[in-house]
């Protein structure tokens, strides 16, 4: 237990220093203990609800990854992060939820895991972003372009393609709270 | 998008960017200086600060009032972690000292003198720069600690109108002349309360994340 927080805390000391590897390491670590605990917690949501709140923790780590405190342990704080945003995700869905149930009861269980719709909360979101914020997520997310290849090919500097990444990221999670309301 | 897309896409995004916690003197300093530079431009300070600051009662107004900034503040930066747990009992001891002098003063002062002393004559002023006083340091500790993640935004901003309170206060101080704990326990206590009642309520919409 110990030992894989050490782990955890190596690479975010590495991401925050601004090494990308060490932090995709990171997140792709903690990635099933979120799921984990979201599908624990969020009994009700199905596996695609679920991944979707998984992105939510995800961007919610991202964005807020410099309140960990370099000394702490990760485990606690990547905790609290996730129950922060289970516990908006039921909110939001809850609402979500109570409308359709009783109108679509007949159709329900046969949709439960064949509506993709459910899975793609992120790409509606990067859909409502300007063009060219969408075009470079969707470059650097989908095409698995680096910020270099992305510049090139949006010809932006690998600085500017940096800096409206992140303007990204922070409006995507701005988009999201619009959404839960 | 897949999650593994996800995790790609925001490992690019590697730009470091600083603590909240440290961002907080920048903003908060030049904030308070600005405050006060109004408040020695506009009201002037008192014209015997130097004998009231060595006094014990008078002065007791300085100490509480930065007390409780030092002590809000450091509550609002553990607020803002979203594993943190504000230990409230530091902000219970600065009240119980404020709570304690005004039993005390109300014992001293002559039954008839303290209506006198509890509205003194400048409450309303007092009320009014408080709260304007206290505007930007609040403002600026909200610039400071947006990024974080608080568990409860609600709490995080009452705090932070605690602290920015407690600045705002410390400076009005300078000016103010009503030395009875009466008064400015009161009358302080009001402001700041105020002043924390409204920062809890843009805490609870600015600080959402």
């Amino acid at each position: 237990m110990t030992g894989q927080d050490d782990d955890w805390a190596v690479l975010l000391r590495q991401a925050l220093a601004g090494d990308g590897r060490a932090y995709r390491s990171f997140l792709a670590a903690v990635t099933p203990v979120v799921r984990g605990i979201v599908r624990a917690r969020g009994r009700g949501f199905d596996a695609a609800q679920c991944e979707d709140v998984v992105q939510d923790v995800l961007l919610a780590v991202h964005l807020k990854r410099q309140t960990w405190r370099q000394d702490a342990p990760v485990r606690p704080w990547l905790y609290a992060i996730t129950r922060h945003k289970v516990v908006d995700a039921f909110r939001a869905r809850g609402k979500a939820l109570t409308l359709p149930v009783e109108d679509f009861a007949d159709v329900l269980p046969a949709e439960a895991e064949a509506d993709p719709t459910e899975r793609r909360d992120m790409e509606k979101l990067i859909a409502m972003l300007d063009d060219r914020s969408a075009q470079l997520v969707r470059l650097i997310g989908f095409d698995g372009a680096s910020s270099a290849e992305a510049g090139a090919r949006m010809e932006m500097t690998e600085g500017a393609v940096r800096v409206a990444l992140h303007r990204a990221f922070k409006r995507l999670a701005q988009l999201r709270e619009r959404h839960v309301d | 998008m897949r999650t593994d897309d996800l995790i790609r896409a925001l490992a690019e995004d590697t730009r470091p960017e600083p603590p909240p916690a440290r961002r907080v003197v920048p903003v908060f300093l030049p904030a308070v200086a600005l405050s006060m530079a109004g408040l020695l431009a506009v009201l002037g300070p008192r014209p015997d600060l130097a004998q009231a600051l060595t006094s014990f009662v008078p002065a007791m107004r300085h100490v509480l009032s930065l007390a409780l900034f030092a002590v809000a503040l450091t509550a609002a930066l553990t607020a803002i972690r979203p594993e943190g747990h504000v230990r409230l009992w530091p902000l219970a001891l600065v009240a119980a000292v404020a709570l304690g002098l005004l039993a005390w003063a109300w014992m001293a002062t002559l039954p008839e003198a303290r209506g006198m002393a509890l509205m003194g004559k400048t409450n309303s002023i007092c009320l009014i720069a408080i709260p304007i006083l206290s505007a930007l340091p609040v403002a600026a500790l909200f610039a400071a600690l947006r990024g974080g993640a608080p568990a409860s935004p609600t709490l995080a901003g009452a705090l932070i109108g605690l602290a920015g309170g407690g600045a705002g206060a410390a400076v009005y101080a300078v000016h103010c002349t009503e030395s009875s704990p009466l008064f400015y326990v009161t009358w302080y206590g009001a402001a700041i309360g105020i002043v924390t009642v409204v920062s809890a309520l843009i805490g609870s919409r600015l600080l959402r994340w």
